[in-house]
């Protein structure tokens, strides 16, 4: 791959097709750029070369187009966008790997499930919003030392790891048919919170002082949207950048909704 | 970027509830009955295709076709007259189907299938049980309409079935008439093909979504192990299907008849059956000269 990167000839172009739209609401248009190919470029450098070069294919000189970004190493999940159809970061599209031949074409789009701020850029809030839905963290502020807390078993911080490295970049989301826009942020907490939130909850259940939240986190997701909206494509999880077996969450979240409906209703 | 309303859920507890409540019992209703009621139904059906076999030493001299009409006939009898409580067993299972059909159709449309960008075989399959419910629903409106509850304007030939002549009926309304098959009875046994299909993939499907869904199959591995015998189970209720409506597309009427016709003299005498014959409108065959009602008529 890197020698392939280094012998890139001069005077070869890509050609990137970026689906367009000027602000929150406005209609979207396709706009085409050549880009000259440099030896490991990403999406995410070419956008800059854009930005400095905002000439479209046909001579028109345009704006540059906007796009959101921010560790550059697929660890934050914002600079997630549609490339070539498939939802992924751009970061880490390597233009060798998707467009390894002169005049080779590569679209982008923004995630469509995500309101557009402008061109590539999406308003992402939704997901962070379904992390407070089920109190994504581990309860441990006061006002005075709670000292050491209980012990993890080694097992429980295996499974813990991997569903501790989601980013939020927002894959899962993007590829799941009953996780769809919603532009009315009133009805953000009564629709399907989606595969990473879910995750989420299950990642602090699992934690030995994450789950004094555990009750709450279940209800949340026992409501309108939660885990019984699922609708089993299993598209989440094969999106999924950091593979997390995001099914397996969901699966263990039914089984825990399920006993703790039932312990529940026997507790009232 | 804006800033996020208070996400705690305004819902009470009561809403939360019954929001899990109704889709656990979406899920159940799917199972038990409706489920249970599938797979008997499907292989009581099948013995129109083998219960030739099953009649042991009491299937001599009769072909395979033969033999499964008497064995058919044999089973429906007895789960007209047999079966206990029959009339709260079909209401429990016009309710459960009724309930899973209203809510799945909700259901159902919440989604946007997205199959052109995720061609996954778990979401062809996503969009195929949401397509089959549909096609489900339209199947098990008319299957029950006609058969069950007699509207035989849905009917070629307005044929009704009966319990006491049920393969010969079931063969006179799914071919559209008593004399072999007629354009509206291909239009019929077209609905019965692809109605049937839809519904043991519906089921085959549900039963490996319900494990996930209630917490069974956790594991990757072993949603892909009972995904195996989901689809070992959806296979043989579908030959138990497809053999039945086979059995039903190929069976001649009047050798259907003349079968459950000596059965139920059989049962019930000669003066019964010309009665009952009479009364319910069903057309009869004439008896082959050589053919003899049995040695226990005369009793």
């Amino acid at each position: 791959m890197i020698a392939s990167q280094e012998t890139a000839s001069k005077g070869q172009h890509i050609r990137i097709r970026i689906k367009r739209s000027d602000g929150p609401g406005k209609p979207s248009y396709w706009q085409a750029f050549d880009v000259p190919r440099e030896p490991g470029a990403n999406i995410i450098s070419c956008l800059q070369w854009i930005a400095a070069h905002p000439v479209t294919v046909d001579g028109e000189k345009t704006t540059p187009v906007v796009w959101d970004s921010g560790c550059l190493e697929e660890v934050c999940g914002a600079c997630t966008m549609l490339i070539n159809g498939g939802v992924r970061q751009s970061c880490s599209a390597l233009i060798s790997d998707i467009a390894p031949n002169d005049g080779d074409e590569i679209t982008l789009e923004p995630m469509s499930k995500f309101p557009v701020i402008r061109d590539l850029w999406v308003d992402r809030q939704r997901l962070f919003d379904s992390l407070k839905r089920v109190q994504a963290w581990v309860p441990i502020d006061g006002s005075y030392s709670l000292g050491a807390g209980p012990k993890e078993s080694p097992d429980k911080q295996g499974t813990r790891y991997t569903l501790s490295t989601c980013m939020s970049c927002g894959c899962c989301l993007e590829a799941c048919p009953q996780y769809n826009l919603e532009e009315d942020e009133s009805q953000w907490p009564t629709s399907f919170i989606g595969a990473a939130a879910i995750s989420q909850a299950r990642l602090f259940n699992e934690h030995e002082t994450g789950k004094q939240l555990k009750r709450e986190r279940l209800d949340a997701l026992m409501g309108p949207g939660g885990v019984s909206d699922c609708g089993n494509a299993q598209n989440c999880v094969k999106v999924c950048p950091k593979e997390i077996p995001l099914t397996e969450s969901i699966s263990a979240m039914g089984r825990a909704t399920t006993i703790h409906a039932i312990t529940s209703w026997f507790r009232r | 970027m804006a800033s996020g309303p208070d996400t705690k859920p305004t819902l009470t507890p009561a809403q939360i509830q019954r929001h899990f409540l109704l889709r656990r019992l979406h899920s159940l209703t799917g199972l038990v009955p409706i489920g249970v009621f599938l797979v008997v139904h499907l292989v009581t059906n099948s013995s129109l295709a083998w219960g030739r076999f099953a009649l042991r030493g009491k299937g001599e001299g009769l072909t395979v076709a033969e033999g499964g009409v008497k064995y058919f006939q044999h089973e429906v009898t007895f789960i007209n007259e047999s079966v206990p409580h029959l009339l709260l067993i079909e209401i429990t299972l016009w309710v459960s189907i009724a309930f899973h059909s209203i809510l799945g159709v909700v259901y159902a449309t919440s989604g946007k299938s997205n199959l052109q960008r995720y061609p996954h075989q778990d979401n062809w399959r996503y969009t195929l049980q949401r397509i089959s419910g549909y096609v489900g629903i339209l199947f098990i409106f008319y299957h029950v309409a006609t058969l069950r509850w007699g509207w035989t304007f849905l009917i070629p030939e307005g044929t009704k079935w009966s319990h006491s002549f049920s393969a010969s009926t079931l063969a006179a309304a799914m071919q559209g008439s008593t004399e072999g098959f007629t354009i509206f009875g291909v239009a019929v046994s077209v609905l019965y093909m692809v109605g049937v299909t839809a519904l043991v993939f519906h089921f085959a499907n549900g039963l490996w979504t319900a494990a996930i869904t209630w917490g069974i199959t956790i594991s990757a591995k072993a949603q892909k192990r009972w995904g195996i015998a989901c689809a070992g189970l959806g296979a043989g209720l579908m030959l138990a299907g497809w053999s039945s409506l086979i059995a039903t597309m190929t069976l001649d009427y009047d050798e259907a008849h003349l079968i459950e016709r000596q059965m139920f003299i059989e049962k019930y005498g000669e003066a019964e059956y010309e009665a009952y014959v009479e009364q319910k409108g069903i057309e009869t065959a004439d008896p082959q000269p050589e053919q003899s009602t049995g040695s226990g008529g005369g009793e």
